[in-house]
């Protein structure tokens, strides 16, 4: 935890009141942002994304499996979250569960719809294989390596990017065998086939400190919160998800005043993503 | 340069890394020769036998460096200063902390070394500098001069029998810090001055530079209202917060932004680079936060090679 004397916190406070805060930036503004490609060689899609001093890297595994029986048309994603001991001594041994279970629900309730798969960021159907029989299993992992706040928003960065990054290798099915025998299956090395990222939310977290509310908030801004809600929203400015974090209650008018800023910020965030993403495809290319 | 993560497009790049290269080529070969990496044979007379000190290790007759530093000679000691380390306390040294615990009469504080300073309450004089009587009440009252996690500033007084650091504050000088923001950047890059404390007039900003590595930047305060304001601050709490006025803040977040940039480019800091910075970026226009985006440092690291460059012809003119 961060620890910060009075003096401190009423610096703090008065920066966001005065609409300046420690290092320079407005309320909406967001610390530099940095990302990375394929940096994990084994995953089938990995990102390394830094916001400001918050760092994250994201793997996407995909693996051949079985379909449950009440989808039979659909593929299945996990999220899981692990925050690394080298972020905060605190996250050593089994100190940073609760926060990574935090943290892995949210992003679960953002990217993953509803039970149906109803809504969800990642088109399930598109991850079948043969219907009921052969489906990709797709494990996002998500590991903190250096916590400055807004961990939920790099988070959902990161996936991001790793998601297109992905490449799922193709598959041809051999016809030949009957039709309640296992199919055979034959992955291919070369070629690839990319995700439709699109529909893939950003998450941008509202931290209310005093009477106002800031955007990518570092761990210091954090521990002067009373309350913050994240929004999930998609390219067209839908929102796919919304949580609440902190004790302090928040009127109605409010969140939905929240949430109109959070729809206006995430574009632009999204497009400074999605130039991030084309640069670093770019340097990954070369 | 480590923790730099830049994004640089392709003409900053080979901005940055001309400016990098003229800064390599501006040190004195001396310095250059002196920075080793772990595997480095360490040049030595094998005549005069030496003393191989710390992060050196005789191997096959040759002296070979153990960790990545600068080689320090002193007489026959040879030993390797390693730069990303802990700070490592001299007497009198002006240093920045923030007080973790506090013990029977003493505040115990982190300092970036590799144990916790020590102050004792008796080492700290009464606000019209007569020294403390050592009373129970007193010592009850401690609270009411630092709590935990406060800033303060203090001396380094000396090393007890037991290895303990100690530290003192007798002056109006030292004491709280309120008002403003803590930096950290590695000791190394704070050489020890005569003059640690700087009232930046223009500004109306105290920028004290620990030699612990922990720099402060705040409000001015005037010394010997230091008492007041802290009686103040409960009654503050409860009005309308009175607050840094826009101005000053302004100016402390542009100092402080200097100063990460100048940390993260590895510059010795000093208060004449970090102002002459400040003021480069306030001349042209940069906003306060995008002093920390890619334009400012490749611009930072440019003019330093230029003032390093310009420093060596004045001298090599002279001569």
């Amino acid at each position: 935890m961060v620890a910060l004397s009075e003096g401190e916190k009423h610096f703090i406070r008065g920066g966001i009141e005065q609409d300046i805060r420690t290092d320079g930036r407005r309320r909406l503004q967001f610390r530099a942002l940095s990302v990375e490609t394929g940096v994990i060689p084994q995953a089938n899609g990995s990102a390394r994304v830094r916001l400001g001093g918050t760092e994250i890297i994201t793997s996407v595994k995909a693996e051949l499996g079985k379909p449950s029986i009440l989808h039979p048309d659909q593929g299945k994603v996990s999220i899981f979250v692990d925050c690394s001991p080298t972020a905060e001594p605190m996250f050593e041994g089994r100190g940073s569960e609760e926060l990574s279970a935090e943290l892995s629900v949210a992003l679960q309730r953002c990217l993953l719809g509803g039970k149906s798969g109803a809504g969800a960021a990642i088109d399930l159907s598109s991850l079948i294989v043969v219907e009921g029989k052969v489906c990709w299993d797709l494990y996002i992992d998500g590991l903190v390596i250096s916590s400055d706040g807004n961990l939920l928003d790099a988070l959902a960065a990161a996936i991001k990017v790793a998601l297109s990054d992905t490449g799922i290798p193709k598959v041809n099915v051999s016809l030949s065998a009957a039709s309640d025998e296992e199919p055979e299956v034959d992955v291919s090395d070369e070629e690839f086939l990319q995700f439709d990222t699109s529909s893939v939310p950003v998450i941008i977290t509202l931290t209310k400190v005093g009477r106002h509310y800031i955007i990518d908030a570092t761990s210091e801004e954090e521990s002067q919160m009373s309350s913050a809600v994240s929004v999930s929203v998609n390219r067209h400015g839908q929102i796919c998800g919304l949580t609440k974090r902190g004790g302090a209650g928040l009127d109605p008018s409010v969140i939905f005043d929240m949430i109109s800023v959070a729809k206006h910020v995430s574009q632009q965030f999204m497009s400074l993503l999605d130039s991030e993403i084309a640069a670093a495809e770019a340097e990954a290319a070369e | 340069m480590k923790g730099l993560h830049l994004s640089l497009n392709q003409t900053q790049r080979v901005r940055l890394d001309t400016a990098l290269q003229e800064l390599q080529s501006l040190a004195p070969a001396a310095a250059s020769a002196a920075a080793v990496t772990v595997a480095d044979t360490i040049p030595v007379n094998q005549e005069d036998n030496i003393l191989k000190g710390h992060g050196t290790v005789d191997q096959d007759g040759e002296v070979v460096a153990t960790l990545c530093g600068v080689v320090e000679r002193v007489n026959k000691l040879v030993y390797v200063r390693t730069l990303q380390a802990r700070y490592k306390p001299e007497v009198g040294d002006i240093i920045v902390g923030r007080v973790i615990e506090i013990a029977p009469k003493r505040w115990r504080l982190e300092i970036n070394f590799s144990q916790d300073a020590v102050l004792m309450l008796s080492s700290m004089n009464l606000p019209d500098g007569i020294q403390r009587r050592r009373t129970a009440v007193d010592e009850l009252n401690m609270r009411g001069i630092f709590v935990e996690n406060d800033v303060i500033c203090a001396e380094v007084r000396g090393f007890q029998h037991d290895g303990s650091l100690h530290l003192q504050a007798r002056s109006e000088k030292y004491g709280k810090l309120e008002r403003g923001q803590l930096l950290t950047v590695p000791p190394y890059l704070v050489k020890r001055k005569k003059q640690h404390f700087h009232h930046l007039m223009q500004y109306n900003v105290d920028l004290i530079l620990g030699c612990n590595g922990f720099i402060w930047v705040g409000e001015h305060v005037v010394v010997g209202e230091k008492t007041k304001t802290t009686g103040d601050q409960q009654k503050s709490s409860t009005e309308a917060e009175n607050f840094t006025p826009l101005e000053t803040r302004k100016h402390i977040c542009r100092l402080a932004n200097a100063v990460r940039v100048l940390s993260a480019l590895g510059f010795t800091l000093t208060v004449e680079l970090i102002i002459e910075t400040a003021e480069a970026s306030a001349s042209s226009n940069v906003e306060i936060n995008d002093m920390l985006g890619a334009e400012f440092y490749v611009q930072t690291a440019e003019r330093e090679a230029k003032r390093r460059a310009d420093l060596l012809r004045k001298k090599n003119g002279a001569r």
